[in-house]
């Protein structure tokens, strides 16, 4: 064996063996995961990855300088969320938790969360309709959906009815009922067919299914990918995208395209953006001071202006023009319950 | 006569071990949640989905665009492969670089194009008005003329590729010799040319109309959502509704028809072969 080689075996056995200890040492740390998450100033809240940007421009920071603590966020699905606060039921490593509210009602259900109001007290001065099952869980935001119109082609839509008018034939585009945006086109057509108030509307499927066949002569196709929808909208193939969450339709509109979302007269609704405590979370008192940190007036400002989403705290006036716009309350467990048997009929009866 | 192992068949022993682990296991375990009912075995899950009506129209609309892309492609597929097999040098390099250099772009990029396209200020539709067709621009996006155009765009040199493989193995001088012996081009092209391509015609056949039947990304982008097909209810019934058992049943459909178009093809292509 030559000298070279021969040290360069020493050389990589001294490799291993220090290989060896780290990752013993690195499996003692995963087998004992309760020392490290007990490590103070880390706290982990559970999201969507929808609003990691956010987050991470403009929560956390404020966030870690008030409080001098590190903010770990997670970003996956609301499922994803809900089976993690399942698996590690009495111990629990994720403080706070951003979910869709259908997937709030089920977290209630398993006695997952824990009530807000008390702990955070700027859930005083939230709008009403944005605290739901006696403070289980609040709105932080309220991306409202609206009419998203090409403004080369057609003048503001002043009412969700206007889309069935006949001079709009194959230019209308609809979210499918896969997208949590379509199922709210059921209530606003309920409610156009038989006048009941919204939440009763809700309940009327076979109006809403009625009112909803009369729009099929207008419609050019129904999306499961909404930027297909914007693509088509834009280059003024579709006049309309009747039911766009503000969220990514204005975004767009910033970015230069020619198009506006409307807000109708009757009211709309808002996509679903909770945020709750985990119960039995670690640092309770430190995820009740993130949440109300993201419901004060100055953070509220920041995300409405960064996502085009109204704010939930009654103390930030809404953005020009939509200070009168109705968020009509959704019943999402009714969604819930309902939702797979609308699809089936929406196939049916929505279908080419 | 006593079967002699072939020890040349252990090369493809590394694919069948792949193939079992992320193809073989994940279809039976499919296929037996399709049979699974709350207390065992059942066949529910058929019997339902088979009893309701709308459920035939979402099979009928998957095999009619099926059938109508490979009727399209074959109609296109079969003129290009013999010019393909009969050209020669650069011009059968730029023909065979032409049909096989689209298939490297990706299908939602083929099918985002043919949005435009279809337009009803697309070129389709221009053309069709130009030369008095039409009188006005009509929509030809999300019907289902304009997803099987889509659908036999994407899907063309599978087609093209089986049959040009077999005609370029197929002797040339064999149409002369009918011709001189007195066979008019009517009779030659059946009892001539077409017997000599029908293993790649049904070979490509095959090949587009499975391909066809489960398409799911091409339909869901050229006629959208109110177009149910077995593909996209099964991806549906997944993702959506999270109801494994009618996902599994849509699946299992299927794949059943697709296995049975393969199998139909085999048989007719080997029947073809011993004839010859």
């Amino acid at each position: 064996m030559t000298e070279p080689t021969r040290l360069a075996l020493r050389h990589s056995s001294l490799n291993r063996r220090g290989f060896l200890a780290a990752s013993l040492a690195g499996a003692g740390i995963l087998a004992a995961p309760a020392i490290v998450r007990a490590q103070p100033k880390e706290m982990v809240v559970g999201g969507a990855s929808s609003q990691q940007t956010w987050t991470n421009e403009i929560m956390i920071p404020a966030f870690e300088k008030k409080y001098n603590i590190k903010v770990v966020y997670e970003g996956t699905r609301s499922l994803v969320n809900l089976e993690k606060m399942q698996k590690n039921k009495g111990s629990q490593y994720l403080s706070l938790v951003q979910m869709d509210d259908p997937v709030m009602i089920t977290a209630v259900a398993e006695g997952l969360l824990t009530p807000l109001p008390k702990v955070v007290p700027n859930a005083a001065s939230l709008k009403p309709g944005v605290t739901h099952m006696d403070g289980m869980w609040v709105n932080y935001l309220q991306p409202w959906v609206g009419i998203a119109y090409n403004t080369n082609r057609m003048a503001a839509p002043a009412s969700w009815a206007e889309a069935y008018d006949p001079k709009y034939k194959s230019r209308v585009i609809l979210p499918g009922l896969q997208n949590t945006e379509g199922v709210m086109n059921l209530f606003l057509a309920s409610f156009l067919k038989t006048g009941k108030p919204m939440a009763e509307a809700q309940k009327d499927m076979d109006a809403a299914f009625a009112k909803l066949k009369e729009m099929k002569p207008n419609l050019l196709m129904a999306y499961t990918q909404e930027g297909q929808a914007y693509n088509l909208l834009e280059q003024g193939e579709a006049f309309m995208v009747y039911g766009s969450i503000s969220t990514l339709a204005l975004a767009r509109k910033a970015r230069g395209a020619p198009i506006e979302l409307a807000a109708p007269k009757e009211g709309t609704f808002s996509m679903p953006s909770g945020v709750a405590l985990v119960k039995d979370g670690p640092m309770p008192e430190m995820a009740a001071a993130y949440i109300d940190l993201m419901l004060s007036p100055e953070i509220q400002a920041q995300l409405a202006a960064a996502t085009y989403a109204l704010p939930t705290n009654g103390k930030v006036p809404a953005p020009a023009g939509l200070d009168k716009l109705v968020i009509h309350p959704i019943d999402w467990a009714n969604v819930s319950a309902n939702r797979a048997s609308w699809v089936t009929r929406w196939d049916k009866e929505m279908s080419l | 006569m006593k079967l002699r192992f072939d020890p040349v068949l252990l090369l493809a022993l590394p694919a069948a071990i792949y193939m079992v682990i992320v193809f073989a296991i994940p279809v039976v375990v499919l296929v037996a949640r399709g049979f699974m009912g709350a207390d065992g075995f059942t066949l529910s899950n058929y019997s339902s989905f088979l009893s309701e009506p709308f459920n035939w129209v979402v099979i009928g609309n998957t095999l009619r665009v099926a059938f109508w892309t490979t009727v399209v492609c074959l109609a296109l597929g079969y003129p290009t492969a013999v010019a393909l097999a009969r050209s020669k040098g650069a011009v059968q390099v730029a023909m065979l670089i032409a049909i096989i250099l689209p298939l490297s772009v990706g299908v939602v990029v083929k099918t985002f194009a043919w949005q435009i396209v279809l337009r009803r200020d697309g070129i389709v539709a221009a053309i069709l008005v130009a030369t008095g067709v039409w009188d006005e621009p009509k929509l030809l996006l999300f019907t289902e003329h304009g997803l099987v155009m889509g659908a036999a765009n994407v899907f063309l040199p599978f087609m093209i590729l089986p049959i040009y493989s077999v005609l370029k193995l197929a002797d040339p001088n064999l149409q002369d010799a009918a011709a001189t012996l007195g066979a008019p081009p009517v009779f030659r092209f059946f009892n001539v040319a077409l017997p000599l391509a029908m293993p790649g015609i049904v070979g490509g056949v095959s090949i587009v109309f499975s391909l066809a039947t489960s398409m799911y990304v091409i339909p869901s982008l050229l006629i959208g959502d109110r177009f149910q097909t077995l593909a996209t209810l099964t991806g549906r019934a997944f993702l959506l509704m999270r109801n494994e058992a009618l996902g599994a049943t849509t699946a299992t459909i299927l794949l059943f028809l697709a296995v049975a178009i393969v199998a139909c093809s085999a048989l007719l292509s080997r029947g073809k072969g011993d004839s010859r």
